[in-house]
């Protein structure tokens, strides 16, 4: 009978199968953590969660703001001795976390990208507007007064569009995505 | 044991967890593979009478790939494949659930998460008896010239 | 030279001098970019986030509707071309992937075989075009202006074949057939923070007040980029990072499309030179009006 997967399996079964090495390899040899442009602002470095996630402590990584610090920027994974794809890492806790609704609270990330996804699945193509719900009053008054002010000057400037572009062929484009994943539009 | 042997593809330690106690309670014999490549190597060392897949796995929607690839192979084509997706559950998606999508998802089934105990166990005997009734059809076939 | 333009979402709106500055400056050149017919979104970070191979379906019916027209596909943000560029490579090499993918792109009617290449728009102009062909067409010298090169972190990374990612000089080169001093510009590969800016704002602001204050120390009178998430980050918050860092920056940025096709005697207004929201106007209007 299998054994129930470490943490740490369950995050190399999450991911993509082709190149790089899996993380069981790591040396802890920090250069990812000393690339990393948002290291500073991170809870754990790179190189900690790693260990983090070696050692089974699933909640101190999920609960951590690490992931949703990372940019994608890759610093990480071209200089990693190791050839670890560090942030397809990244991206492999970020569908765990939202899989499983676990994150901090107040973590923007995971409505960002849903409301992202969604808006694509319904039109093909991405819109700024749309997607400021999701961030512009998290950030206080302040915030949300920055916000609206870059808007309406982007806006001055032919910079935004009111209404969202659709690709022409949106009905055969949604059923390509449903192929992949039966999901649909909500109505 | 009834003899019917059921393998569970899921990643998800805790609801295979849960899905497994209930099976075994009524009497089936449960192997669980928690990602697709366990699940391929499950099924190359041995026999299987239902297949229970999930969708969101690995990379993202893998569940589907396995199905199809279970439908394709020679061998395996015959075995049920139950899929159980907790989609909605865990992307929020709108998930299309209806009947139109039992042939357009290359399945013989499919329940969405999270599972009421005696929806799934209804379902899973629905789908071993449909397989006995594959099998008579392919045993009369045989015996007609 | 004729290639499948891949505009992406940005550039339809936010980024528009850079799609406008791209389509005249390469038809200076004899580039023929001709828009790829019913493009989608390529997926940013957000579908990595939810579902890779959903990502990697959105990228693989641009591509496969660029190998309809047998073109190879360009695209001027960096994260659209990194995102088609990897699709391309995952798709060639796993060919399980592949079918599953096809499968769903035979309701558009399209298959995916791997058969184009993806390109940034700038190797269009630094390859394919050649510096010398530029060179010979630059009627507005822009000698005294001083540029810090940004070229960001997708158009170099991961690792797409491009020989030196460290300490790259493709950009420089570029901005040096202008007239224009490329200057020394440390943080030239550091990230700007992309998508932070809206989940993770004040991660982002400072890693833009970085940036920003390594190219005033550094003396720049413009930063040059090469994609649109950088330009309106390190541009259109400026103000908030001053704001909140307690800073001055006023440093105009511009599209390396915008720079070179001034050079090249675009007038700035068809370029959208102007359009940027707190461009120092007077700096660069009177240099621009002296290099007139």
């Amino acid at each position: 009978m299998t054994e129930r997967p470490s943490f740490q399996k369950e995050v190399s079964n999450l991911m993509s199968v082709l190149d790089g090495n899996p993380i069981d390899v790591c040396i802890q040899c920090g250069t990812c953590s000393a690339s990393c442009p948002a290291v500073e602002y991170m809870d754990y470095s790179p190189r900690h969660i790693i260990a983090l996630i070696r050692s089974d402590l699933k909640d101190k990584v999920l609960n951590s703001d690490t992931i949703w610090c990372c940019s994608s920027c890759y610093n990480c994974t071209v200089r990693c001795p190791k050839e670890i794809k560090i942030t397809e890492m990244m991206y492999a806790l970020k569908r765990y976390s939202i899989w499983k609704h676990q994150y901090r609270e107040g973590t923007i990330g995971p409505a960002f990208s849903g409301k992202f996804v969604r808006m694509v699945v319904k039109t093909g193509k991405s819109y700024e507007p749309g997607l400021a719900p999701t961030f512009m009053f998290r950030y206080g008054i302040r915030g949300m007064i920055d916000n609206m002010q870059m808007g309406m000057s982007l806006f001055n400037k032919k910079r935004i569009a009111i209404i969202p572009k659709t690709v022409k062929r949106i009905e055969n484009f949604r059923r390509v995505l449903n192929r992949i994943i039966p999901i649909g539009v909500e109505k | 044991m009834n003899g019917k042997r059921i393998l569970l593809i899921d990643d998800d330690p805790d609801y295979v967890y849960a899905v497994k106690t209930i099976l075994e309670k009524a009497n089936y014999a449960v192997r669980v593979s928690y990602s697709p490549k366990e699940g391929y190597a499950a099924l190359r060392d041995g026999e299987f009478d239902l297949v229970i897949v999930d969708v969101m796995m690995g990379r993202g929607a893998e569940g589907i790939i396995v199905a199809r690839k279970l439908k394709k192979d020679r061998e395996l084509k015959k075995l049920p494949v139950l899929m159980i997706t907790g989609i909605r559950e865990q992307t929020g998606f709108f998930f299309i659930g209806d009947p139109r999508h039992e042939t357009f998802l290359p399945v013989d089934g499919f329940l969405e998460k999270p599972v009421n105990t005696e929806v799934l166990l209804n379902k899973v005997r629905e789908l071993l008896h449909s397989e006995q009734t594959v099998e008579l059809k392919h045993e009369k076939q045989e015996e007609e010239p | 030279m004729r290639y499948a333009y891949f505009p992406g979402c940005s550039l339809e709106t936010v980024a528009k001098s850079y799609d406008v500055s791209a389509r005249l400056t390469a038809e200076k050149l004899g580039v023929e970019l001709t828009e790829l017919e019913d493009w989608n979104c390529c997926g940013a970070t957000a579908y990595f986030h939810i579902d890779e191979i959903l990502a990697h379906t959105l990228c693989a019916r641009n591509l496969a509707m660029a190998e309809k027209t047998g073109l190879d596909v360009v695209a001027p943000c960096s994260a659209c071309y990194k995102n088609m560029r990897e699709t391309n490579t995952h798709l060639k090499k796993d060919p399980e992937l592949r079918d599953h993918i096809n499968i769903a792109l035979k309701e558009d009617g399209l298959e995916f075989s791997g058969q184009q290449r993806v390109l940034h728009l700038v190797d269009i102009f630094a390859d394919d075009v050649g510096l010398e062909n530029i060179r010979k067409n630059v009627v507005n010298s822009l000698k005294g202006l001083r540029v810090a090169p940004y070229y960001g972190c997708q158009i170099l990374r991961p690792k797409m074949g491009r020989e030196n990612i460290e300490n790259p000089e493709f950009l420089e080169d570029l901005i040096s057939v202008t007239g224009a001093e490329a200057i020394d510009y440390p943080l030239k590969t550091e990230c700007c923070g992309g998508s932070l800016i809206m989940t993770k704002n004040p991660v982002a602001l400072k890693m833009i007040k970085n940036l920003l204050k390594c190219a005033t120390d550094k003396g720049a009178d413009l930063i040059v980029t090469t994609c649109p998430l950088c330009q309106v980050n390190l541009e259109c918050y400026q103000k908030q990072v001053n704001r909140k860092c307690g800073t001055e920056f006023s440093l105009p940025v511009l599209y390396f499309t915008q720079v070179l096709g001034f050079a090249l005697g675009i007038p700035k207004d068809d370029l959208l030179i102007g359009s940027e929201l707190n461009s120092p106007a007077g700096l660069l209007t009177r240099f621009v009006r002296e290099a007139c």
